[in-house]
């Protein structure tokens, strides 16, 4: 990786923790393992932690718990080489030890990439369910633990009702649990309910977060979210395509503050409440595609699918973060305009 | 002319059950100089305690009971790690095939096994069971005090565990806990009169197992008792190096009290699980016993 | 107007009082007094309930069966009824027995995290046919939502109610609040409160949560019960009927039970001493009154630190046995300065 794109990284986490370094303090020392710690999630907290330990002393190291590190190593050698980084290469579902160590646990191997779970709907709900139940079983013979982080969905909600504009933690929504199209939000929905079970019968302490999207370093751009494929459009060259209604909402935040949410819940997050990460200033994706289209000279061109005659299914998915922002003292540094730019940068 | 050296001979076990107690036991296992683990099984092939054993090279089973019934010779001894109920179907099964059976579930069908206590007697017979960990840690004290004086009126033991050590079987036979700890009392001390209680603390960080030992004694003398229970201590120590007399025999409101503190090994189970940890010692002690004695017999 | 079920545990909680030494005398005179004033539940037994005797927390004078059968025979419209702990009291040796002998009410308690070993007897005591709530003890130590799963629990094991008890009295008004609405906004089963007055608490918590949706009271006439003493009995009756509650005693008769219990049975009338005080700050089970003060006389220490000491080590009820390694701990530092 160049040391433009690295310094970049630095950058980000420096803003995204600036002035609030002292809410992550009690990270200090500690030993954290993230499951799932090659993605996207694992690489932006590998970047967040090393930031910590080498511009604030925190010394603390991070165990990286992946079914293969290859594509990390690749992908982030800065990162693999670290000392205070450990790689360990397992199925999530056969964890059965964990080093005694570990004091933080944060839940994250589960494929979000809606590709496998329309090709393998099986596979994608036992990862997680069976994942789930085995690193909660290996976790509860911690002598050192102090709080697990399991790494939910905003989509466990189901469909957010278009009069609402933002949906909060404690809206009981729903998918038709029949149908292969919920088997990845059916199988986040039992691992949330199964911490719970684990949480109450050996009162572990355990909280939830449900991440909604993100955009930006490290984000692969095949990935088939609309603002994945918008940028990688422009990038190529080409038009901009709007598959379906352009008033569809969605918002998204830039992994660095992510990064920085999650490890702030991971911390002082209360155990049995679930937190939303993810930004609550929706943008239409019209608008989204316009404003990656501020980033270029010559500015691609904007084609939208909507054919009109049709009462389309208009959605909308913005989390309501003030449990977040207002428990944990968390906010938003990069705005979708800043995002977008960086992304872009990035990607060139 | 070599003599056949007793070293390589190591007592075939097998242990049923692969929840974190076979688990630990396994782990104790291999590390005695006298057991060598020929089979370690489960149900399913998929627990955590089977992908242990897989890493440390021992031989797994998923078919239960069936996997000792389809090669009988694969052990000499079985530990039984697996629930009250199956036990009483392993143990019929288990004594037409006349393996030794080291049962660590509360069923007591066999022979109650306090190491410290009734060790060498224990070979006579083929399923011996260890009781529960209140009363590993209390019925040796019970029976010093059962010896070292005439008449005891009554003993009673109250033992505290971390309510995360107690899982949902300890859970659900707080009842069978308590009867099998007072009738074991009784047997080992003699007196007839026996009382066990069991205090489950959420506390963390969480708390080791602690067990205090109350006598009425009609003016017992200390001076006897004290130096009795000290090289009963010792000898329980040998076998499980975290158990610690914390109050020596004392007299207090006309009850004879004396406490101590388990702590466990930490191999698979962990440190503060000391009332698991003390059956599985116990139940480690029992089985290189029967060892030792299978090599003099020259077996 | 909404009634509030009292249940009387003089008999029960009044045991921790006088070192478990109720006697046939004491049980005969006040069940027949609480009869007469139309107490709703009249519980008896040793002050840890069921099979409770023991060297650990202090022997009774008379068997949990004597008791019984002495109080049965007084308790006609009253309802006779008992405390029980699993992992002091089994069904085998103590619970069937006592149902057999016509018991009418079983409340089973556990510590407040531990609901989930109360399940067999309360299935026990619902199979034979009793009224039986659960009890969730020393719950001040956990917060509002693990009471309501572990009160949950019972409730799904068959309780017909929960009892939170304020084993320590620690609770302040607020808290009272807080978790008896929560459990009554979450339980679809009543919700009772059972106050200790170690911060002089007692009344004042009881009606808070009368307030907040719980329609059982416990209380002790004079107060009569471990450490600074319960909620007295007769004056939580006067209060409640003040406020517009119903509780079906005639004001006069337990009146007159109060003085007649005070008159027989206690030596001292409950008051908040210094140590209670302390107790119930450090939030230690107030039935560890006794033994503090006995054992921290023997070994030269200050009970109050025998209170904080215990209180840090989040001790629980039943854990008497703690009381004197502490004490020896203390002494030895003391001696060590």
């Amino acid at each position: 990786m160049n040391t433009n794109k690295l310094s970049t990284i630095q950058k980000d986490c420096a803003e995204a923790t600036s002035g609030s370094i002292h809410l992550l303090s009690k990270l200090k020392d500690e030993c954290i393992l993230i499951t799932g710690g090659t993605g996207f999630m694992g690489t932006w907290l590998a970047e967040m932690v090393a930031f910590l330990n080498d511009n604030h002393s925190f010394n603390s190291k991070l165990i990286l718990l992946s079914e293969s590190s290859q594509n990390f190593i690749v992908k982030a050698p800065h990162l693999a080489m670290r000392d205070d980084v450990e790689l360990i290469e397992c199925d999530i579902r056969n964890v059965m030890e964990i080093s005694n160590e570990v004091s933080y646990v944060l839940h994250a191997a589960a494929n979000p990439d809606n590709r496998m779970h329309a090709s393998d709907p099986i596979r994608t709900m036992n990862v997680i369910a069976n994942g789930t139940d085995a690193i909660l079983k290996a976790s509860l013979r911690l002598p050192s633990l102090k709080n697990i982080l399991n790494v939910s969905s905003g989509l466990i909600y189901g469909p957010q009702p278009l009069d609402l504009d933002a949906i909060a933690e404690n809206y009981h929504g729903g998918s038709d649990c029949g149908s292969v199209a919920s088997a990845y939000v059916e199988a986040k929905r039992f691992a949330e309910t199964l911490c719970s079970a684990y949480r109450s019968q050996y009162k572990m302490s355990i909280v939830t977060a449900r991440p909604f999207a993100f955009i930006g370093p490290y984000q692969l751009l095949d990935k088939p979210w609309a603002i994945n494929n918008f940028i990688r459009d422009s990038l190529m060259g080409g038009a901009i395509r709007i598959l379906g209604d352009g008033e569809t909402i969605r918002s998204y935040m830039y992994p660095s503050d992510m990064a920085f949410w999650l490890l702030r819940i991971l911390v002082d997050g209360t155990s049995g409440l679930a937190y939303n990460v993810g930004s609550p200033h929706g943008i239409a994706l019209q608008q989204l595609a316009e404003e990656i289209t501020h980033n270029f000279t010559i500015k691609p061109k904007i084609i939208s699918n909507f054919a009109g005659g049709r009462d389309l299914y208009k959605s909308r998915l913005v989390p309501d973060v003030t449990l977040a922002q207002k428990s944990l003292g968390l906010s938003m540094k990069v705005d979708i305009a800043e995002a977008i730019k960086r992304t872009l940068l990035w990607y060139k | 002319m070599v003599a056949e050296s007793n070293k390589t001979q190591k007592l075939k076990v097998a242990i049923l059950g692969s929840g974190n107690i076979g688990t630990d036991l396994l782990i104790k296992t291999l590390r005695s100089p006298l057991l060598e683990c020929t089979l370690f099984i489960g149900r399913n092939l998929s627990s955590q305690g089977i992908s242990k054993a897989i890493n440390l090279g021992v031989k797994v089973s998923d078919l239960s009971i069936d996997a000792i019934l389809n090669d009988p010779d694969c052990c000499d001894l079985v530990f039984d790690a697996t629930s009250a109920l199956s036990h009483k179907k392993h143990a019929d099964i288990l004594k037409k095939l006349d393996k030794m059976v080291i049962d660590l579930t509360p069923s007591n069908i066999g022979k109650m096994c306090i190491p410290a206590v009734n060790l060498s007697n224990c070979l006579k017979y083929k399923n011996v069971s260890m009781v529960t960990c209140g009363g590993q840690a209390s019925i040796p004290l019970a029976h010093v005090i059962g010896k070292t004086y005439d008449t005891v009126d009554y003993i009673e033991v109250v033992s505290s565990i971390s309510s995360r050590s107690a899982g949902p079987a300890t859970r659900v036979n707080l009842d069978e806990y308590i009867e099998t700890t007072e009738k074991g009392l009784k047997d080992f001390s003699g007196c007839k009169r026996t009382k066990a209680i069991l205090n489950l603390n959420p506390a963390i960080p969480f708390v080791d197992m602690q067990t205090t030992v109350f006598a009425k004694v009609d003016n017992p003398d200390l001076e006897i008792l004290i130096p009795a229970i000290d090289e009963m201590v010792k000898n329980i120590q040998k076998y499980i190096p975290g158990y610690e007399l914390i109050v020596p025999p004392i007299i207090e409101n006309k009850r004879i009290v004396v406490m101590v503190r388990i702590r466990g090994l930490g191999d698979y189970l962990p440190a503060y699980a000391g009332n698991l940890d003390i059956i599985n010692c116990a139940a480690i002690a029992m089985a290189e016993e029967y060892a030792k004695k299978i090599h003099t017999n020259g077996e | 107007m909404p009634r509030i079920l009292i249940s009387d545990s003089t008999l029960r909680d009044g045991s921790h009082a006088i070192s478990h030494q109720l006697n046939s005398h004491n049980i005969s005179i006040y069940a027949a007094a609480a009869e007469a004033a139309g107490v709703p539940i009249v519980e008896i037994g040793h002050g840890n309930g069921l099979g409770a005797s023991s060297l650990q927390l202090g022997e009774s004078l008379i068997s949990d069966m004597e008791m019984l059968q002495n109080a049965r025979s007084h308790l006609v419209n009253s309802k006779l009824g008992i405390f029980v702990i699993p992992g002091f009291a089994t069904i085998n040796k103590d619970l069937s027995m006592a149902i057999d002998m016509g018991v009418d009410v079983v409340r089973v308690a556990a510590h407040c995290t531990e609901a989930d070993i109360t399940e067999r007897h309360i299935s026990y005591a619902r199979q034979k046919g009793k009224e039986v709530y659960g009890v969730l003890m020393m719950s001040h130590m956990a917060s509002k939502e693990t009471l309501i799963e572990e009160a949950h629990k019972m409730e799904l094991y068959g309780a017909e109610g929960v009892i939170l008890m304020d084993s320590a009295g620690a609770y302040l008004p607020n808290d009272v609040h807080e978790k008896v609405s929560a459990l009554v906004s979450n339980l679809t089963i009543p919700v009772g409160f059972h106050a200790h007055n170690n911060l002089g608490m007692a009344i004042a918590n009881s009606v808070t949560a009368a307030e907040a949706g719980a329609t059982i009271l416990d209380g002790t006439v004079r107060g009569f019960g471990a450490g600074a003493g319960n909620t007295q009995l007769e004056v939580l009756v006067a209060v409640l009927e003040k406020m517009g509650y119903r509780t079906g005693i005639d004001l006069y008769k337990i009146l007159d039970a109060a003085d007649i219990a005070e008159k027989e049975m206690m030596k001292v009338i409950p008051t908040i001493k210094s140590e209670s005080i302390v107790s119930g700050l450090a939030g230690v089970f107030s039935g560890f009154l006794k033994p503090v003060n006995r054992i921290s006389d023997k070994y030269g220490v200050d009970p109050r630190d025998v209170f904080f000491e215990l209180g840090r080590r989040q001790v629980v009820a039943g854990q008497e046995d703690l009381i004197i390694e502490v004490a020896m701990k203390l002494a030895q530092k003391q001696e060590e300065k």
